[in-house]
């Protein structure tokens, strides 16, 4: 009896392990590569025809294998796209969101083979190397994506030590509570530096001091350096220097999600960009037949 | 000991309300429950969450009463100690205790509630993302929407259906001319070939029609004179002539036709454009093959040999021929050919020897340039393509002296070519004084006259040497055969093909790097009339198909042989751009000598 209670709690810790492990699976292992082996499948296929293919008097996109691989990419660039109206509708199963995330990356990386092929490596200043340069931008630009999703959400879960960002933000608030009542002994010019320090909201960042954490301006070490070391001082100089910790941490945490977040910034602008690239790129081709 | 607890309170129209209060205890509790020396009206306050205890070094130590902890300067703790001196803030629920020390030196701490606005902060936990250092997305992706459309559709569109309506020019001397739409140059998907370069900006002056491939009308705009319908062949026996398709590329001519694409056979289908800067890319020897791979299948009275790769499927040349004296010049393959009259007597090996008369004659004219070679006589034409024709006067006579008579110091020779001249020459000849061929002196014994070793050096009857020129010792006929017929003194009319291949193109230029009787077995040659071409075998050395990697030269049908015939005119060459001649050489040189 026992052991039949302990085989069918096996059976459920199994059972439950295989359902935990299946939902910790990422976009990237979606059903063992399902999608990578579907790309890889489509770049072999591209690369044997663009080899085998007789196309006079030599590959270029406007031979038959050159529409051939120009459809198929036009029509892999939009459904690549559609990611943008499908990820805000979130369903399970064959077509979950996971599945058609884990297809747009490893489809968008064929296109790549496809789109090069495509080109016939014919490049020029024009409306279509346009079209290539942009789309190429954009598969590198996912391709950073992935790579800071895989390793920088440690690294935030890190520096956040436990606390939420709204606590981070709480915290900066009660130093600068204390910093006001500690600082009303101070001088004129000692008070106006704990203002300027007060006044500085750690958010007025511009995106590059974002990314490379660099605050060449910031207020709380120049009061840092201006406060005269008196009794009232000591305080506000403590008080000024865990300020400074506290905008430290907060300040890392917008460096990480600034790198976190950036790609998107260049991924869907030029994913429109390359929409409209292509749409002139397809035109102009059958408007000069 | 004595701690000082400050209450700020607010009413409800804003005003703050501020009570002091000492109390003198071992412990500070503080919570929801009113008992608690600081009673918190927060459901998120604990009934007991709190303890503080003055130290006995100052301190005060704030402690978790439960297991709900608490912020200490805002990070989440259970436990802590803050110095009044230093000063530190807890927080619980929404209320802020800030313990500092007052001016008298008491502990002091603080209570004062929080309003939070949820919203607030939600927007300002917003300010870690990259949202309030960057335009929006959305902005950045119209923006670059617009700006594209609008130069790369918007704007050539417009201004092509707008354009005003001009001839096409190509410019003076092929210098690119600006064309009449905007922005079309984004279009461009590659440079045109050197021919159509003049055309360069003007898109527009073949693209006339939006949606419409460039037709052969198009092309005919310009090139209405160069080409007529029939100039490969007649047009029906090349309809007749195409092979039919194959499933495949049936499909791709149904999909073609379906977005109105010319052909097949239309100029666009063999001339491709925008390839790149440079000659035009020449025909791919499929566009030939399509039709003559198996040609006699679909034509049975065609007198063409099947051709579809130079390396394995092409007749054996034919040459232009003579075959015999008398005869009319035909095209004969060389693995038939007999023989080429050309009405000289001519052994090209005795000529060409280094050890017989004639190789120690040229020595000893022209100490220092050893015997006679092909170049002696063979002197390329200007463009390198092929010879002139040889001179009598200026490779011949070096050795075979038409000299009859010396006056003084000058020797007087017989006119080359002018049988009326020589013989009018030979008759004024006996008039004249001439120098005495004997002394008057006698030679002594059996050389004496009457002798047996007498010489007769009598002198040359020039009517005698006219009456015998035409024996094959005279003069003329050891190089001549004597016309018959007219029943005068007269010579057959030598013929010195320049072009034997009248349908394929041979450049010797291209091929200077060989010597001579690679090609020609010029030194084995006993005769005139031997034919000294070297069959499709020898090419094949070097060139095989166009497709053949093992080839020296892969060599597509192009390169010797052109779709729009123009005679004299080189085909389309794979290493050099088109050249047309100005002036069409003669065919056959000499032919009418």
């Amino acid at each position: 009896m026992a052991s039949r209670v302990s085989g069918r709690a096996n059976k459920r810790y199994a059972v439950d392990e295989a359902r935990r492990d299946e939902d910790h699976e990422g976009f990237l292992r979606h059903k063992g590569f399902r999608w990578l082996w579907v790309s890889l499948l489509v770049c072999l296929i591209a690369i044997a025809g663009y080899a085998m293919a007789d196309v006079r008097p030599r590959p270029n996109g406007g031979t038959w294998m050159g529409y051939t691989l120009g459809t198929v990419g036009a029509l892999l660039i939009v459904w690549l796209a559609l990611l943008g109206i499908r990820k805000r509708n979130m369903t399970a199963g064959r077509w979950s969101l996971k599945a058609w995330t884990s297809a747009h990356v490893y489809l968008g990386l064929s296109l790549i083979v496809v789109g090069t092929l495509h080109t016939g490596f014919q490049f020029g200043w024009n409306v279509h190397t346009l079209a290539y340069t942009l789309m190429i931008l954009v598969i590198l630009s996912g391709l950073y994506g992935i790579f800071v999703y895989a390793t920088l959400p440690r690294a935030i879960a890190a520096n956040r030590e436990q606390m939420t960002k709204a606590q981070m933000l709480e915290s900066l608030a009660a130093l600068d509570r204390q910093l006001e009542t500690a600082a009303q002994p101070l001088g004129r010019e000692e008070s106006d530096l704990v203002i300027a320090a007060l006044a500085a909201d750690p958010f007025r960042a511009s995106a590059i001091a974002r990314l490379t954490n660099s605050y060449p301006r910031c207020r709380t070490d120049a009061a840092l350096k201006g406060m005269a070391s008196s009794a009232a001082g000591e305080k506000v100089i403590a008080l000024l220097r865990k300020r400074r910790g506290q905008l430290a941490q907060i300040r890392r945490h917008m460096r990480l999600r600034a790198l976190l977040d950036i790609w998107l910034y260049f991924h869907v602008p030029m994913t429109i960009a390359l929409i409209a690239a292509l749409t002139a790129h397809i035109v102009s081709v059958f408007y000069y037949w | 000991m004595i701690l000082r607890i400050r209450t700020i309170d607010f009413t409800a129209s804003g005003r703050e309300i501020v009570r002091l209060r000492d109390v003198d205890t071992a412990e500070i509790t503080v919570g929801r429950a009113s008992e608690n020396t600081i009673h918190l009206p927060d459901l998120a306050v604990e009934q007991q969450h709190l303890r503080i205890t003055p130290q006995p070094n100052g301190e005060l130590l704030v402690e978790a009463a439960g297991t709900l902890g608490f912020t200490l300067d805002g990070r989440t703790s259970t436990g802590g100690a803050i110095d009044p001196e230093r000063g530190g803030e807890v927080g619980l629920g929404s209320y802020r205790l800030e313990i500092g020390r007052a001016d008298d030196g008491v502990p002091l701490i603080t209570v004062r509630q929080i309003t939070q606005d949820g919203g607030e902060l939600k927007d300002r936990l917003r300010g870690f993302t990259l949202e309030r250092a960057l335009p929006s997305r959305r902005i950045m992706s119209w923006a670059a929407l617009a700006v594209i459309l609008l130069a790369f559709l918007a704007i050539p569109v417009w201004s092509h259906l707008h354009r005003p309506e001009v001839e096409p020019d190509s410019g003076a001397h092929g210098q690119e001319i600006g064309g009449n739409v905007l922005m079309d140059a984004s279009w461009r998907t590659g440079d045109l070939s050197s021919a159509h370069h003049g055309l360069e900006g003007q898109c527009e002056a073949c693209h006339t029609t939006p949606f419409v491939a460039v037709t052969d009308q198009t092309c005919l705009t310009c090139h209405e004179d160069s080409f007529d319908d029939s100039d490969h062949a007649n047009p029906q026996r090349m309809a007749n002539g195409r092979a039919p398709f194959g499933a495949g590329e049936q499909l791709l001519w149904d999909i073609a036709q379906v977005f109105n694409k010319p052909g097949p056979g239309a100029c666009t289908d063999c001339h491709t454009e925008h390839e790149g800067a440079g000659a035009m890319e020449p025909t791919s020897e499929q566009f030939c093959a399509d039709c003559h791979e198996t040609l006699d299948a679909r034509l049975t009275d065609t007198a063409l040999g099947n051709a579809s790769d130079f390396g394995k499927i092409h007749p054996q040349f034919q040459a232009l021929v003579t075959p015999t004296r008398g005869a009319e010049a035909q095209r004969v393959s060389l693995d038939d050919v007999r023989g080429d009259f050309g009405g000289l007597k001519f052994p090209h090996d005795m000529h060409l020897s280094a050890t017989n008369g004639v190789g120690r004659m040229a020595n000893r004219l022209n100490p220092g340039d050893g015997p006679l070679d092909c170049a002696s006589c063979h002197t390329p034409t200007s463009d390198g393509v092929r010879f002139q024709p040889v001179n009598m006067e200026q490779s011949c006579e070096g050795c075979h002296s038409l000299v009859y008579d010396q006056v003084g110091s000058t020797f007087r020779s017989l006119r080359h070519g002018n049988v009326d001249a020589m013989q009018a020459d030979l008759a004024a000849a006996d008039r004249a004084p001439r120098h005495p061929v004997s002394t008057g002196r006698q030679r002594p014994g059996m050389f004496a006259e009457g002798g047996i070793y007498y010489g007769n050096f009598s002198r040359v009857s020039s009517a005698g040497l006219a009456r015998n020129a035409l024996a094959p010792d005279g003069i003329c006929g050891e190089c001549h055969y004597p016309a018959t017929g007219s029943g005068q003194l007269a010579v057959v009319p030598v013929v010195q093909t320049s072009r034997y291949f009248q349908h394929g193109w041979f450049d010797h230029n291209e091929h200077k790097q060989e010597d001579c009787t690679t090609c020609h077995a010029a030194d084995t040659s006993s005769k005139a009339t031997d034919l000294l071409l070297p069959g499709i075998a020898i090419c094949r050395d070097c060139h095989l198909g166009e497709t053949a990697s093992e080839a020296e030269v892969p060599s597509g049908c192009a390169m010797c042989h052109s779709y729009h015939p123009r005679a004299g005119a080189a085909p389309a060459s794979q290493s050099r751009p088109i050249q047309i001649s100005a002036r069409d050489p003669p065919r056959i040189a000499n032919r009418a000598r």
